[in-house]
Protein backbone atom coordinates (compact mmCIF):
# COMPACT_ATOMS: atom_id res chain seq x y z
CA UNK A 1 0.00 0.00 0.00
CA UNK A 2 1.24 3.30 -1.36
CA UNK A 3 -1.86 5.24 0.28
CA UNK A 4 -0.42 6.72 3.28
CA UNK A 5 2.68 8.11 2.08
CA UNK A 6 1.47 9.81 -0.82
CA UNK A 7 -1.42 11.22 1.42
CA UNK A 8 1.58 12.76 3.56
CA UNK A 9 2.84 14.57 -0.09
CA UNK A 10 -0.12 16.46 -0.37
CA UNK A 11 -0.76 18.26 2.79
CA UNK A 12 -0.22 21.68 1.00
CA UNK A 13 -2.28 21.38 -2.05
CA UNK A 14 -5.79 19.73 -1.37
CA UNK A 15 -7.32 18.57 -4.50
CA UNK A 16 -10.27 20.26 -5.48
CA UNK A 17 -13.19 18.59 -3.54
CA UNK A 18 -15.96 18.48 -6.13
CA UNK A 19 -13.68 16.40 -8.59
CA UNK A 20 -12.98 13.73 -5.99
CA UNK A 21 -9.22 14.59 -5.54
CA UNK A 22 -7.89 14.27 -8.98
CA UNK A 23 -5.62 17.47 -9.52
CA UNK A 24 -4.64 17.11 -12.63
CA UNK A 25 -7.58 17.69 -14.61
CA UNK A 26 -8.52 15.57 -17.70
CA UNK A 27 -9.25 18.22 -20.06
CA UNK A 28 -10.96 21.37 -18.99
CA UNK A 29 -10.80 23.22 -22.56
CA UNK A 30 -14.08 21.92 -23.29
CA UNK A 31 -16.36 24.28 -24.82
CA UNK A 32 -19.27 25.50 -23.01
CA UNK A 33 -21.67 24.66 -26.33
CA UNK A 34 -20.38 21.17 -26.33
CA UNK A 35 -22.96 18.43 -26.41
CA UNK A 36 -22.96 15.70 -23.74
CA UNK A 37 -25.40 12.90 -24.02
CA UNK A 38 -25.44 10.04 -21.39
CA UNK A 39 -24.07 6.50 -22.57
CA UNK A 40 -25.54 3.16 -21.73
CA UNK A 41 -23.18 2.63 -18.57
CA UNK A 42 -23.49 6.07 -17.27
CA UNK A 43 -27.64 5.67 -17.20
CA UNK A 44 -26.91 1.94 -15.56
CA UNK A 45 -24.05 2.80 -13.08
CA UNK A 46 -24.83 6.69 -12.21
CA UNK A 47 -27.06 5.66 -8.95
CA UNK A 48 -23.29 5.20 -7.49
CA UNK A 49 -21.93 7.95 -8.29
CA UNK A 50 -22.07 11.14 -5.65
CA UNK A 51 -23.90 14.54 -5.63
CA UNK A 52 -23.20 16.76 -9.11
CA UNK A 53 -21.62 13.91 -11.26
CA UNK A 54 -25.23 11.77 -10.68
CA UNK A 55 -26.98 14.86 -11.76
CA UNK A 56 -25.10 15.12 -14.69
CA UNK A 57 -25.46 12.07 -16.30
CA UNK A 58 -29.06 11.76 -15.02
CA UNK A 59 -29.29 14.99 -17.20
CA UNK A 60 -28.18 14.12 -20.04
CA UNK A 61 -30.62 11.60 -20.88
CA UNK A 62 -31.42 14.58 -22.99
CA UNK A 63 -28.60 16.11 -25.42
CA UNK A 64 -27.65 19.19 -23.76
CA UNK A 65 -24.45 21.59 -23.73
CA UNK A 66 -22.15 22.40 -20.90
CA UNK A 67 -23.49 25.93 -20.27
CA UNK A 68 -26.91 24.23 -20.01
CA UNK A 69 -26.42 22.02 -17.47
CA UNK A 70 -23.94 24.64 -15.46
CA UNK A 71 -27.74 26.71 -15.55
CA UNK A 72 -29.63 23.66 -14.59
CA UNK A 73 -27.72 22.08 -12.04
CA UNK A 74 -26.62 26.11 -10.65
CA UNK A 75 -23.03 25.12 -10.71
CA UNK A 76 -20.10 27.87 -11.95
CA UNK A 77 -19.43 26.82 -15.42
CA UNK A 78 -15.86 26.22 -14.80
CA UNK A 79 -17.17 23.36 -12.74
CA UNK A 80 -19.81 21.68 -15.12
CA UNK A 81 -16.51 21.47 -17.95
CA UNK A 82 -14.46 19.48 -15.14
CA UNK A 83 -17.33 17.09 -14.02
CA UNK A 84 -18.30 16.85 -17.76
CA UNK A 85 -14.88 15.66 -18.82
CA UNK A 86 -14.33 13.41 -15.92
CA UNK A 87 -17.17 11.81 -16.57
CA UNK A 88 -16.35 11.46 -20.52
CA UNK A 89 -13.06 9.96 -19.42
CA UNK A 90 -14.93 7.25 -17.45
CA UNK A 91 -17.07 6.39 -20.21
CA UNK A 92 -20.58 7.79 -18.60
CA UNK A 93 -21.36 10.20 -21.21
CA UNK A 94 -20.44 11.11 -24.63
CA UNK A 95 -19.28 14.50 -25.80
CA UNK A 96 -19.57 16.53 -29.50
CA UNK A 97 -17.53 18.82 -29.37
CA UNK A 98 -17.46 21.70 -32.02
CA UNK A 99 -15.63 22.55 -34.83
CA UNK A 100 -13.24 25.38 -33.96
CA UNK A 101 -12.61 25.96 -37.95
CA UNK A 102 -16.57 26.70 -38.06
CA UNK A 103 -15.91 30.69 -39.35
CA UNK A 104 -14.52 29.70 -42.27
CA UNK A 105 -16.27 26.75 -43.16
CA UNK A 106 -18.61 28.32 -45.76
CA UNK A 107 -20.93 25.50 -46.08
CA UNK A 108 -21.95 25.44 -41.92
CA UNK A 109 -22.25 29.45 -42.20
CA UNK A 110 -24.83 29.27 -45.31
CA UNK A 111 -26.56 26.29 -43.57
CA UNK A 112 -27.11 28.31 -40.34
CA UNK A 113 -28.03 31.16 -43.09
CA UNK A 114 -31.30 29.39 -44.07
CA UNK A 115 -31.69 27.49 -41.19
CA UNK A 116 -32.50 31.20 -39.23
CA UNK A 117 -34.16 32.06 -43.07
CA UNK A 118 -36.66 29.45 -41.75
CA UNK A 119 -37.71 31.60 -38.84
CA UNK A 120 -40.76 33.15 -39.21
CA UNK B 1 -15.97 -11.35 -18.73
CA UNK B 2 -16.36 -7.76 -18.77
CA UNK B 3 -20.69 -7.56 -18.71
CA UNK B 4 -20.09 -3.44 -18.36
CA UNK B 5 -22.39 -1.57 -19.73
CA UNK B 6 -21.36 0.24 -22.89
CA UNK B 7 -20.35 3.59 -23.16
CA UNK B 8 -22.52 4.45 -26.47
CA UNK B 9 -24.58 7.44 -26.00
CA UNK B 10 -27.93 6.93 -25.30
CA UNK B 11 -29.44 8.27 -28.42
CA UNK B 12 -29.32 4.94 -30.52
CA UNK B 13 -25.93 5.74 -32.63
CA UNK B 14 -26.80 9.22 -33.24
CA UNK B 15 -24.87 11.71 -32.54
CA UNK B 16 -25.79 14.77 -30.90
CA UNK B 17 -26.11 17.85 -32.85
CA UNK B 18 -23.17 19.74 -34.13
CA UNK B 19 -23.29 22.96 -32.04
CA UNK B 20 -22.29 26.23 -33.28
CA UNK B 21 -22.47 29.73 -31.72
CA UNK B 22 -22.70 33.82 -32.09
CA UNK B 23 -21.72 36.19 -29.20
CA UNK B 24 -23.94 38.67 -28.10
CA UNK B 25 -22.12 41.42 -26.56
CA UNK B 26 -23.00 45.05 -25.66
CA UNK B 27 -22.94 46.86 -21.90
CA UNK B 28 -25.47 46.39 -19.05
CA UNK B 29 -28.88 46.95 -19.87
CA UNK B 30 -28.64 47.00 -23.83
CA UNK B 31 -30.79 44.72 -24.75
CA UNK B 32 -28.82 41.32 -24.91
CA UNK B 33 -31.22 39.30 -22.52
CA UNK B 34 -34.24 40.85 -24.16
CA UNK B 35 -32.52 39.86 -27.76
CA UNK B 36 -31.59 36.18 -26.90
CA UNK B 37 -35.02 35.95 -25.02
CA UNK B 38 -36.96 37.18 -28.04
CA UNK B 39 -35.57 34.20 -30.55
CA UNK B 40 -34.28 31.40 -28.37
CA UNK B 41 -36.50 28.05 -28.41
CA UNK B 42 -36.19 27.74 -25.08
CA UNK B 43 -36.75 30.49 -21.90
CA UNK B 44 -32.99 32.14 -21.75
CA UNK B 45 -30.51 30.53 -19.13
CA UNK B 46 -28.48 32.14 -17.22
CA UNK B 47 -24.81 30.39 -16.01
CA UNK B 48 -22.15 32.01 -13.59
CA UNK B 49 -18.73 32.56 -15.29
CA UNK B 50 -15.59 33.74 -13.70
CA UNK B 51 -13.86 36.48 -15.84
CA UNK B 52 -10.14 37.62 -15.18
CA UNK B 53 -10.04 41.52 -15.54
CA UNK B 54 -7.00 42.86 -16.69
CA UNK B 55 -7.58 46.75 -15.85
CA UNK B 56 -3.92 48.07 -16.60
CA UNK B 57 -4.95 49.21 -19.83
CA UNK B 58 -7.79 51.28 -18.78
CA UNK B 59 -7.60 55.15 -17.82
CA UNK B 60 -10.67 55.43 -15.49
CA UNK B 61 -10.69 57.62 -12.32
CA UNK B 62 -9.96 55.95 -9.19
CA UNK B 63 -9.47 52.52 -11.27
CA UNK B 64 -6.40 50.64 -9.60
CA UNK B 65 -4.58 48.91 -12.49
CA UNK B 66 -3.86 45.17 -11.98
CA UNK B 67 -5.92 41.78 -12.57
CA UNK B 68 -9.12 40.67 -10.34
CA UNK B 69 -11.41 37.93 -10.72
CA UNK B 70 -15.10 38.51 -10.86
CA UNK B 71 -17.79 36.19 -11.44
CA UNK B 72 -20.02 37.75 -14.39
CA UNK B 73 -23.58 36.63 -15.37
CA UNK B 74 -23.66 34.76 -19.33
CA UNK B 75 -26.95 34.55 -20.45
CA UNK B 76 -28.14 31.92 -23.15
CA UNK B 77 -30.43 30.43 -25.75
CA UNK B 78 -30.38 28.22 -28.50
CA UNK B 79 -32.21 27.72 -32.14
CA UNK B 80 -32.56 24.30 -33.52
CA UNK B 81 -31.10 24.90 -37.06
CA UNK B 82 -31.60 21.31 -38.64
CA UNK B 83 -31.50 17.85 -37.39
CA UNK B 84 -27.63 17.90 -36.78
CA UNK B 85 -27.19 21.60 -36.07
CA UNK B 86 -27.79 23.64 -32.88
CA UNK B 87 -27.19 27.43 -32.76
CA UNK B 88 -26.53 28.88 -29.54
CA UNK B 89 -26.40 32.53 -28.71
CA UNK B 90 -24.47 33.75 -26.07
CA UNK B 91 -25.10 36.90 -24.11
CA UNK B 92 -22.46 38.72 -21.87
CA UNK B 93 -21.25 41.96 -20.04
CA UNK B 94 -19.24 43.76 -22.43
CA UNK B 95 -17.93 47.01 -20.97
CA UNK B 96 -14.92 45.19 -18.61
CA UNK B 97 -11.75 44.17 -19.40
CA UNK B 98 -11.95 40.69 -20.46
CA UNK B 99 -10.22 38.02 -19.70
CA UNK B 100 -9.70 34.17 -20.29
CA UNK B 101 -13.46 33.12 -20.31
CA UNK B 102 -13.70 35.36 -23.46
CA UNK B 103 -10.87 33.75 -25.20
CA UNK B 104 -13.45 30.70 -24.24
CA UNK B 105 -16.27 32.53 -25.42
CA UNK B 106 -14.85 33.77 -29.04
CA UNK B 107 -13.28 30.58 -30.45
CA UNK B 108 -14.78 28.46 -32.83
CA UNK B 109 -17.73 31.34 -32.73
CA UNK B 110 -19.43 32.26 -36.06
CA UNK B 111 -19.27 35.81 -35.00
CA UNK B 112 -20.34 38.43 -33.11
CA UNK B 113 -23.48 41.21 -32.64
CA UNK B 114 -22.13 44.10 -30.79
CA UNK B 115 -25.70 45.79 -29.27
CA UNK B 116 -25.29 49.20 -28.72
CA UNK B 117 -27.27 52.02 -26.99
CA UNK B 118 -27.09 55.30 -28.41
CA UNK B 119 -26.90 56.72 -25.27
CA UNK B 120 -24.43 55.31 -23.82
CA UNK B 121 -22.16 54.41 -26.93
CA UNK B 122 -18.70 53.96 -25.22
CA UNK B 123 -20.27 51.16 -23.08
CA UNK B 124 -19.64 48.94 -26.05
CA UNK B 125 -15.67 50.30 -26.86
CA UNK B 126 -13.89 47.31 -24.94
CA UNK B 127 -16.53 44.50 -26.78
CA UNK B 128 -15.33 46.11 -30.10
CA UNK B 129 -11.93 46.81 -29.30
CA UNK B 130 -11.66 42.80 -28.27
CA UNK B 131 -13.31 41.59 -31.64
CA UNK B 132 -11.17 43.35 -33.36
CA UNK B 133 -7.86 42.41 -32.10
CA UNK B 134 -9.15 38.66 -31.85
CA UNK B 135 -10.20 38.73 -35.43
CA UNK B 136 -13.61 37.87 -34.46
CA UNK B 137 -16.40 39.15 -37.61
CA UNK B 138 -18.54 41.00 -35.80
CA UNK B 139 -22.03 43.43 -36.76
CA UNK B 140 -22.29 46.29 -34.45
CA UNK B 141 -25.94 46.67 -34.07
CA UNK B 142 -27.74 49.77 -32.51
CA UNK B 143 -31.25 48.41 -30.27
CA UNK B 144 -33.92 50.88 -31.15
CA UNK B 145 -35.27 51.27 -27.79
CA UNK B 146 -38.04 54.17 -28.72
CA UNK B 147 -38.00 53.50 -32.49
CA UNK B 148 -36.03 56.46 -32.81
CA UNK B 149 -32.38 56.69 -33.13
CA UNK B 150 -30.43 59.37 -31.14
CA UNK B 151 -27.89 59.63 -33.60
CA UNK B 152 -27.26 59.64 -37.65
CA UNK B 153 -25.79 55.95 -38.05
CA UNK B 154 -22.77 57.62 -39.70
CA UNK B 155 -21.88 59.42 -36.36
CA UNK B 156 -21.88 55.99 -34.27
CA UNK B 157 -19.71 54.95 -36.96
CA UNK B 158 -17.19 57.50 -36.36
CA UNK B 159 -17.87 57.88 -32.82
CA UNK B 160 -16.72 53.63 -32.34
CA UNK B 161 -14.12 54.61 -34.98
CA UNK B 162 -15.10 50.93 -36.67
CA UNK B 163 -14.07 50.72 -40.43
CA UNK B 164 -16.38 50.74 -43.02
CA UNK B 165 -16.13 46.88 -43.13
CA UNK B 166 -17.84 46.55 -40.30
CA UNK B 167 -21.61 46.21 -40.93
CA UNK B 168 -24.17 48.43 -39.08
CA UNK B 169 -27.27 47.47 -38.65
CA UNK B 170 -30.32 48.92 -36.47
CA UNK B 171 -33.19 46.60 -35.15
CA UNK B 172 -35.12 46.06 -31.92
CA UNK B 173 -34.07 43.52 -29.29
CA UNK B 174 -38.35 42.62 -28.85
CA UNK B 175 -38.84 41.67 -31.94
CA UNK B 176 -38.37 38.39 -33.09
CA UNK B 177 -37.85 39.05 -36.66
CA UNK B 178 -35.90 41.78 -36.40
CA UNK B 179 -33.39 39.45 -34.25
CA UNK B 180 -32.99 37.12 -36.36
CA UNK B 181 -32.11 39.69 -39.15
CA UNK B 182 -29.10 40.99 -37.36
CA UNK B 183 -28.07 37.53 -36.51
CA UNK B 184 -28.29 37.04 -40.86
CA UNK B 185 -26.17 39.79 -41.10
CA UNK B 186 -23.75 38.68 -38.29
CA UNK B 187 -23.52 35.49 -40.50
CA UNK B 188 -23.44 36.69 -43.89
CA UNK B 189 -20.36 39.35 -42.52
CA UNK B 190 -18.73 36.21 -41.39
CA UNK B 191 -19.66 34.06 -45.15
CA UNK B 192 -18.23 37.70 -47.28
CA UNK B 193 -15.44 37.15 -44.85
CA UNK B 194 -14.48 33.50 -45.17
CA UNK B 195 -14.93 33.50 -49.10
CA UNK B 196 -13.22 36.73 -49.42
CA UNK B 197 -9.93 34.68 -47.75
CA UNK B 198 -10.27 31.25 -49.32
CA UNK B 199 -10.36 32.91 -52.69
CA UNK B 200 -7.29 35.36 -51.41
Amino acid sequence: MTGPADDRDVTLLRPYLMTSGRSAPVDHTIEIEAQVITSARGLAEHPMLSFERRDIVSLCRTTMSVAEIAAMLKIHIGVARVLVADLAQLGYVVIRRPDTQTPQDLAMIERVIRGLEAIR
Amino acid sequence: MDSKPSAEPLSGGRKPPTPVKIVIAGGYGVGKTTAVASISEIPPLRTEAAITAVGAEVDRPGHTPGKTTTTVALDFGCITIDEDVKLYLFGTPGQDRFGFMWHDLVVGALGALVIVDTRRLDDCYPAVDYFEKAGVPFVVAVNKFDGMLNHDLNDVRWALAVSDEVPLVTFDARVKLSVRDALLAVLRNTFDRARSRAGA
